[in-house]
């Protein structure tokens, strides 16, 4: 059954389809080019990323290196949860990280239902919409995005970049031909739900809470200048 | 799910009578098109991004073997089954022999227009398979045994009070009273979780296949495809042919128009690219991917002058900016698709004699073309399927005597000027005192609801010579 369906919609595609080779197709789609970005709040790329994640209901911190970004994952743990437990994946970026100077002590491995907080290290950031993009493997399992109650995630300044094509030129680089992860995750905010009457509700069935930690030397009122675009905008 | 498109006009008196649902929806009505309008301002030069997408769509069309073909080779290269559907039977079928092949019992499905075109519910429903919608609009509805009402928010017709009531009446609360709307949430979550947790099987719908990669991209704000599709050990995504995009960029500039379009933000929570099962380096997943081709007439639609509804990217806009179904709500249009693109494809993707109601419910307003994403010519379509209804005489024999009058004196435009000029005039004296009038003969339909208003002035012809007339004499 399934295969002389297929053959039936491809023979009434193939009536439809223009006659031209790979090739010709090839030009033509190249020929069409790229859409334009969205106009960016500021003209410093990190500055549009924090306000786009401000917009989109996140909250940041800086955190001028690894060290720093340790305290600002522990202060963070300890307001919500009182706790120091946290997960995250096996990232050797993370792995690396001087957790007990924070009294912190990661799991690594996977999220589980029940889990208060997940740790991850983005693989990028993109100002235009203010998402980071993270990729499923060992580094950074599917279920870490999803299940813990407030999803906390590292970006470098230096992996933070304009638009979305960007991002996927980035993403075709740094993953080269077969090491194809299963899925690729843009994540643009806590998860939320409009479908009680319309209303925005935080927490549907992912995360409750999205804070995003932007690891690099960026100056305080950097932060400062995305909070006031994202309250203009918003 | 059963079709009822017949019965439009019943339907919407029906609506019309319930003060309460038609409050929401006006409050819908005025506040979805300023969020799109915000969102489409704040992105810069949207209807150059609608015209390139627009060029992108056309050119994938007119290629679409070869990028069908594309994808189905890298889709199969990342490990992924590909079935393809003639029919919606065919697509139910594939389903429920993947879930029985794999001993399934337990389906959570993320938010799926094309399973609720297919009813796939039904069927593995009645196959002893319990299923269990995610998103919470449709969860809400399955409760309610309901039909979505809106293609975004399938839920936005139910009230708040409502929806306590269904959860009073099918969850065991105890002392909980789910007071506010976040109460009810919380309560979907902690219940949808665990069937996430257990279910045999994920079933996600897409919004764009990628033909470079064969990725399929999901679009949500709750998370619950990405559960569907992270969780259970078997994902299926169900599909249909023209949601082909050659590149990853062009998804993006989709994904830009869908999103500001729906909901006026920039970029919904997750946005995600699902290429195949677990690999090596993975240590969660499902260990089987799936993904279903649906046609369902689409390839018809792509021969016929209707194709560019092939276009439509399911940002419900036109719904939301259109006034006949702000006016009486999704269930109206008695199927699946509601609104200006609904009334396109229902009569396309089952009969004209079926649903000629729907192509008549538009009152030419071109609201939904303005903000169409995809820059469909709803308007125009609709026109041809009316026109469509008028030559194989499904509309009524009053109506066809109606329409014959009037064509015979459009053309015949002397004749039609002095009678139009006579009888507005004599309306003019008649109308001069009260300015109006509460009853005409032949247009019971227009006074039944509404005064009409006594002509001023001269015919459109009558004000347009002089006016030409006079700009000669100027110039």
């Amino acid at each position: 059954m399934a295969e002389s369906a297929r053959s039936e919609i491809m023979a009434r595609l193939r009536a439809n389809s223009r006659p031209e080779t790979a090739e010709q197709i090839g030009q033509e789609l190249a020929a069409l080019g790229f859409a334009s970005p969205a106009a960016p709040p500021a003209a410093d790329h990190c500055i549009s990323f924090m306000a786009n994640v401000l917009a989109n209901r996140g909250t940041v911190a800086l955190a001028a290196d690894r060290a720093e970004a340790v305290r600002v994952v522990g202060r963070y743990l300890y307001n919500r949860f009182r706790t120091h437990k946290l997960v995250a994946g096996n990232d050797p970026r993370i792995a690396a990280m001087p957790w007990r100077d924070a009294g912190v002590l990661p799991r690594f491995g996977t999220a589980e239902n029940g889990d208060s907080a997940a740790l991850s290290y983005a693989r990028l950031g993109v100002a235009e919409t203010g998402a980071i993009v993270t990729w499923t493997g060992r580094a950074n399992p599917g279920r870490n995005n999803l299940l813990p109650e407030d999803h906390l995630v590292l970006v470098n300044r230096e992996d933070v970049v304009a638009t979305l094509e960007d991002a996927w030129q980035r993403i075709r680089r740094d993953l080269p031909a077969g090491s194809w992860p299963r899925g690729i995750n843009f994540i643009a905010g806590p998860s939320s739900t409009a479908d009680v009457e319309a209303q925005l509700i935080m927490g549907a069935h992912g995360p409750r809470r999205w804070h995003v930690i932007l690891v690099g030397d960026t100056p305080a009122q950097a932060l400062e200048e995305a909070t006031g675009l994202s309250r203009a905008g918003g | 799910m059963k079709h009822t498109s017949g019965e439009f006009m019943q339907h919407a008196e029906a609506a019309l009578a319930d003060p309460g649902k038609v409050q929401r929806r006006d409050l819908l009505g005025l506040f979805m098109p300023l969020a799109r309008d915000a969102a489409a301002e704040r992105y810069g030069d949207f209807g150059a991004l609608r015209a390139h997408l627009k060029r992108v769509r056309t050119h994938t069309m007119e290629n679409l073997e070869h990028y069908l073909t594309r994808f189905e080779e890298a889709a199969l290269r990342n490990g992924n089954q590909v079935h393809f559907a003639a029919t919606a039977e065919q697509l139910n079928n594939t389903v429920l022999s993947i879930c029985q092949a794999h001993g399934a019992r337990r389906v959570a499905k993320g938010k799926s227009m094309v399973t609720e075109e297919t009813a796939l519910n039904e069927q593995l429903l009645k196959s002893g398979l319990e299923v269990i919608e995610t998103d919470l609009g449709e969860y809400i509805i399955q409760q309610a045994g309901e039909t979505p009402s809106h293609i975004v928010g399938p839920a936005l017709h139910k009230s708040l009070p409502e929806i306590r009531q269904l959860f009073l009446d099918r969850h065991k609360l105890g002392e909980r009273t789910l007071e506010q709307a976040e109460d009810i949430v919380a309560e979907a979550r902690s219940i949808l979780r665990e069937q996430f947790l257990q279910a045999d099987v994920g079933i996600i719908g897409a919004n764009a296949l990628i033909a470079e990669n064969g990725s399929t991209m999901l679009v949500t704000n709750e998370g619950n495809g990405d559960l569907c599709a992270n969780l259970p050990p078997v994902l299926i995504v169900c599909t249909t042919l023209e949601r082909i995009l050659p590149r990853a960029e062009d998804a993006m500039a989709l994904q830009r128009l869908l999103v500001r379009s729906a909901t006026g933000q920039a970029q919904t929570c997750y946005t995600s690219f699902y290429s195949g099962p677990q690999r090596e380096d993975d240590v969660d997943g499902p260990l089987a991917t799936h993904i279903i081709l649906l046609d369902n007439k689409r390839t018809d639609i792509l021969a016929s002058d209707y194709s560019e509804i092939l276009d439509c990217i399911r940002c419900g806009a036109c719904l939301n900016h259109c006034p006949i179904y702000v006016g009486v709500g999704g269930h109206a249009y008695g199927w699946v698709y509601p609104g200006p693109m609904g009334s396109v494809l229902t009569p396309l993707l089952s009969s004209l004699e079926q649903s000629n109601a729907l192509p008549n419910a538009c009152t030419s307003c071109g609201r939904c073309a303005e903000v169409c994403p995809a820059n469909i010519p709803l308007p125009d379509l609709l026109r041809d399927l009316r026109q469509e209804e008028n030559r194989r005489q499904l509309d009524s024999p009053r109506w066809r005597r109606g329409m014959r009058l009037h064509a015979w004196f459009l053309r015949h435009p002397a004749l039609y000027r002095r009678l139009g000029g006579w009888t507005m005039s004599f309306l003019a004296l008649l109308g001069r005192r009260r300015g109006g009038f509460r009853r005409l003969p032949f247009a019971a339909g227009w006074t039944g609801t509404r005064d009409f208003p006594a002509p001023e002035g001269g015919t459109f012809m009558q004000q347009y010579r002089s006016r030409v007339k006079g700009r000669k004499h100027r110039g």
